[in-house]
């Protein structure tokens, strides 16, 4: 009787630690990177990461190739992460690149980040 | 006696006509709900923004100026040269990306029938929308400029003054077309109408703010 109790118990546990746990996977990022950066990054760097998006012929600046693996190897993992959240002038780049910080949370930012070093093939700088 | 009473008669039918044959703008816009969405909650998932059609008309009557609507619904242009939801209508070709031609809004409604939906489409409004906020007045073009193109960089995802990026509306003819009080809303918090749109929430003061809602109000 006591085993059967124990063994009920446990397997409450079990259940509620699969629930938070997969609570806190939605939490911490509700969209893949692949999605937010379709959405939110392709309109200027283009579906391909190469920088040609729609908006591209009409800005000042060139937008970020994100395949150029010496561009992008040049940049550590925080300076693209801080790009993305608080725009290029933060890191001295274009104005043109906005601020993503009310629309991504750090989380998707970090998925991005690392989306971003699939398309280039390269690792980030040293910070 | 006779004659009197058919003249009664032919009087009290004609003024009863129009009220019989007048349009019923809800039922005329409920139609526009297979592109449009006519209730709320805006889309709060990137999947569920993809599957768009057309702009969300729950807060039309916050959104726009009800003589602006009467005249589109009679004759729809283009306002998102790239489509409602850009993401959906490009094709790449190698390594660049270029706007496949979006569906355009096939309503072409009667002056008379395009009154009665802007009538009910002004009843759709927010009422947590604060009114008698956007301050329009005298403002400085330069500085307007300066805010807008250099600093905000808005040209590099809309057309302003025939220049400018696809992906969001064009600004042409947008004074005409929307509420000062609802650009003064969308401008400071974007996702508070469209938790997953694609332009990003600047951290704008009142005055910038302020700047930003009378250049709009004021391209006609």
């Amino acid at each position: 009787m006591k085993k059967i109790v124990i063994s009920k118990f446990s397997a409450v546990l079990v259940a509620a630690a699969i629930i938070l746990m997969g609570g806190m996977t939605v939490s911490a990022s509700a969209e893949t990177a692949n999605d937010n950066y379709n959405l939110y990054c392709v309109q200027c760097h283009g579906s391909a990461g190469t920088g040609k998006g729609i908006n591209a012929p009409f800005l000042a600046v060139a937008p970020r190739n994100h395949t150029d693996p010496k561009a992008m190897g040049e940049l550590s993992d925080a300076n693209v992460a801080l790009a993305i959240k608080e725009g290029g002038s933060a890191v001295g780049k274009s104005t043109q690149m906005p601020s993503w910080k009310h629309s991504l949370t750090d989380a998707e930012i970090k998925d991005i980040v690392a989306l971003l070093r699939q398309k280039c093939k390269c690792t980030g700088a040293a910070k | 006696m006779i004659k009197r009473g058919i003249t009664v008669f032919a009087l009290a039918l004609l003024l009863a006509v129009p009220s019989a044959f007048a349009a019923d703008g809800a039922a005329i816009v409920k139609k526009c709900g297979s592109c449009h969405k006519l209730t709320g909650p805006a889309a709060k998932t990137i999947k569920e923004v993809r599957e768009r059609k057309a702009p969300d008309l729950f807060y039309a009557g916050s959104k726009f100026n009800k003589d602006w609507l009467v005249g589109y619904i009679q004759n729809p242009t283009v306002i998102r040269p790239a489509g409602t939801v850009y993401a959906n209508h490009i094709k790449t070709t190698g390594d660049t990306d270029t706007v496949v031609t979006p569906p355009k809004c096939e309503s072409k409604l009667s002056a008379g029938d395009a009154a009665a939906a802007a009538d009910y489409l002004m009843t759709l409004k927010d009422p947590k929308m604060k009114t008698g906020v956007a301050k329009l007045g005298e403002f400085s073009n330069a500085k307007a400029k300066m805010l807008i193109i250099k600093t905000e960089a808005c040209n590099g995802c809309h057309q302003i003054q025939g220049n400018g990026g696809v992906s969001c509306p064009t600004w042409e003819g947008i004074g005409k077309r929307l509420n000062p009080d609802w650009v003064y809303s969308f401008v400071q918090n974007p996702e508070y109408w469209d938790p997953k749109i694609w332009m990003g929430k600047r951290d704008l003061d009142e005055a910038s703010v302020q700047l930003i809602v009378n250049f709009i109000a004021a391209q006609k």
